[in-house]
């Protein structure tokens, strides 16, 4: 039968050649390390999110009378309602990390010069719409956390002259966070961002094969100048398939490992007493902090005067991420070979992480 | 690179220019409440009390009352007073309904603007009717305090307060009769609190207990041992109804670690799996 399938499958698209082309056949780097499969780790959990994510519509209801109360029905009542939420939770979490840790291989490995820098720029928005996933995401549960969070984000634009409060109130639907709110978030978190998510992605891997999967700067010398476009190969490399899908493999157990780990021994670690009150625009919580992802740029909010020249100081350091490539346009990709930027990037990551300490306590 | 750094550098200056003429306090967007009824921190009331001019025993009042349960719960000086908070020159007069210090006579009423269930019992009690004839029975700051006012506990029935005005026989008949059931609504609280961090939701059963406990307390304000010991049966039987789903709450608990253990577990065994094969190939 399998054999059958395959026979047809060989005469209409070239089975065997495919497999050959792409997977057996198609060489990866010697030298090719775990955080090489970031990538498709962070696909794996985008298609957890989606996954989960489908199978907690059939019972959420987007409207803020019955929102937080479909999300108690799911958590107590759904037939493991519970696990799917759970799933969608921690995953949201991890997903973030494993973009960052991602963002910051690519970095420290030099992946991102020329001719790659293109596949930087779409990483960077791929990472910048996972950020949009989660905070529109946030709101879902109208919980007096996420009514809360959202109503801090949404006000952090109208610190910008002439246009903020519009951008305010359109992010709102009205002056308040409220129901027409709920349902703007929802539009973006079920229907816009995946679309734009999934079409960044296509892109993205498009870019990656099509350019070749970069070699570690490590212990080689440096390439030659790209002065015209090739595809990079690796002729004396390790075939894709089984050396890097078996690698991958072990990298996406690992992550669903963690994952009901936490559900297991913490299921509450991202979802804090907040969460589980219903949304009360008339009582402000004590203490509204963000998530952990946003804990730096909040903190750092907090510590710049103006709030003006803080929201902006963001936005500029967010199209320096963005641009990166264009900025270090040097060709020299090993990092350990340029002190000056091997400084910046520790520097960077150390007080990225003492804000995110700091603004956890 | 040189165009890139150029624009970025134009947008810095922007952002510095327009930031000079924004509020330079708007910073306190981070930490401002939004609700409409924020906690009080300020009002006419605290800023005189807090001031010299008034008398050393009232100036600890807001210091009292910040440690207190009604301040956990937003409870503000007008709440219970009246009078104006927000305008100093209205805030102590009698068309705003301020009342100072109520006399004895008055305080149950004082009070019983929220607490009506438990003023009413207290009214009907031994205790209320020697305050309403005599005007020298014990009122509810006699047990609770006045401005730092706690969480209610059964610790309150003591010799120490109760040995004010009688022997503490008759009282400590009546602690004995609530001890059990107090301790009951206490546990089933911490369970309930161990359940939530679980996230099981048990929103039905912090209604009920909040009930039977509130309508405990208030049969309590009768003062009568006889008909605490009668009801208490009743009481037991709501307690131990919601005691159940407290139970099946901590199965529920359990099965879902159980499971997220168990596809741990499974993943746990695919990784060795693929990390031997991935050796094997090698």
């Amino acid at each position: 039968m399998i054999q059958r399938i395959r026979g047809w499958l060989e005469i209409r698209i070239g089975l065997d050649e495919l497999i050959r082309s792409q997977l057996t056949e198609y060489r990866v780097p010697k030298n090719i390390n775990l955080f090489y499969t970031l990538g498709i780790v962070a696909f794996v959990a985008f298609l957890v999110q989606s996954l989960t994510g489908v199978l907690l519509l059939f019972y959420y209801i987007p409207d803020d009378k019955d929102a937080f109360q479909s999300v108690q029905l799911i958590m107590n009542h759904v037939p493991y309602g519970w696990l799917f939420r759970l799933m969608h939770v921690v995953g949201s979490n991890l997903m973030v990390a494993v973009v960052f840790l991602h963002m910051i291989s690519v970095f420290f490995l030099g992946s991102y010069k020329k001719p790659r820098e293109l596949t930087w720029v779409v990483g960077a928005l791929m990472l910048l719409t996972t950020m949009g996933f989660c905070l529109s995401g946030y709101l879902l549960p109208w919980s007096q956390l996420s009514f809360w969070a959202t109503t801090v984000v949404t006000n952090i634009p109208t610190a910008f002259p002439f246009f903020g409060e519009v951008v305010c109130k359109i992010l709102r639907g009205s002056e308040q966070v409220s129901g027409a709110t709920l349902n703007r978030f929802f539009a973006l978190h079920v229907a816009l961002l995946p679309a734009l998510l999934i079409a960044l992605f296509a892109l993205h891997v498009f870019l990656v094969r099509r350019i070749g999967i970069s070699a570690p700067p490590f212990g080689r010398e440096e390439d030659e100048d790209w002065k015209e476009f090739r595809h990079e190969d690796h002729p004396d490399g390790l075939p894709f398939y089984p050396h890097f899908v078996s690698k991958e493999a072990f990298m996406v157990v690992l992550y669903f490992i963690i994952m009901f780990a936490i559900i297991a021994l913490a299921p509450a670690l991202f979802l804090p007493p907040d969460t589980r009150i219903p949304a009360d625009p008339f009582t402000t919580p004590e203490h509204i902090r963000p998530e952990w992802y946003f804990l730096a740029p909040y903190e750092m909010l907090k510590l710049i005067p103006n709030r003006f020249m803080g929201i902006a100081a963001q936005l500029i350091l967010v199209t320096v991420f963005i641009l990166w490539p264009f900025i270090d346009s040097s060709e020299k990709a090993n990092i350990l070979k340029k002190p000056r930027l091997l400084a910046t990037f520790l520097v960077t990551l150390v007080i990225w992480i003492g804000l995110t300490i700091w603004g956890a306590y | 690179m040189r165009y890139l750094l150029t624009v970025i550098c134009f947008f810095g200056l922007v952002t510095a220019s327009q930031g000079a003429w924004t509020d330079i306090s708007e910073k306190d967007f981070l930490k401002t409440p939004w609700a409409e009824r924020p906690r009080v921190e300020q009002s006419a009331c605290i800023d005189c009390h807090a001031s010299e001019l008034i008398k050393a025993d009232y100036q600890k009042i807001p210091g009292e009352w910040r440690q207190s349960w009604h301040y956990q719960n937003r409870v503000a000086c007008q709440d219970c007073h009246g009078g104006d908070p927000k305008d100093a020159a209205k805030s102590m007069t009698p068309e705003s309904g301020f009342i100072g210090v109520p006399k004895p006579k008055q305080v149950p009423e004082f009070c019983g603007k929220c607490h009506i269930g438990i003023k009413d019992n207290y009214l009907e009690s031994g205790h209320g009717k020697a305050l309403m004839t005599t005007g020298r029975g014990p009122n509810c700051v006699l047990c609770h305090g006045s401005h730092n006012i706690q969480k209610a506990s059964i610790d309150i029935i003591s010799p120490k307060l109760c040995g004010v005005c009688h022997k503490y026989d008759r009282a400590k008949d009546m602690k004995a009769s609530l001890l059990l059931t107090e301790q009951k609504i206490s546990d089933i609280g911490k369970s309930l609190e161990t359940l939530k961090a679980g996230l099981i939701s048990t929103q039905d059963e912090d209604k009920v207990l909040f009930q039977t406990q509130a309508e405990f307390r208030t049969l309590f304000h009768t003062v009568d041992v006889k008909l605490v010991q009668e009801k208490t049966g009743e009481f037991s039987k709501r307690l131990n109804a919601i005691n159940d789903k407290v139970l099946k709450g901590f199965g529920e608990l359990k099965f879902r670690q159980d499971f997220a253990v168990f596809i741990m577990l499974i993943f746990i065994g695919l990784g060795i799996t693929i990390f031997l094969l991935g050796r094997k190939s090698k």
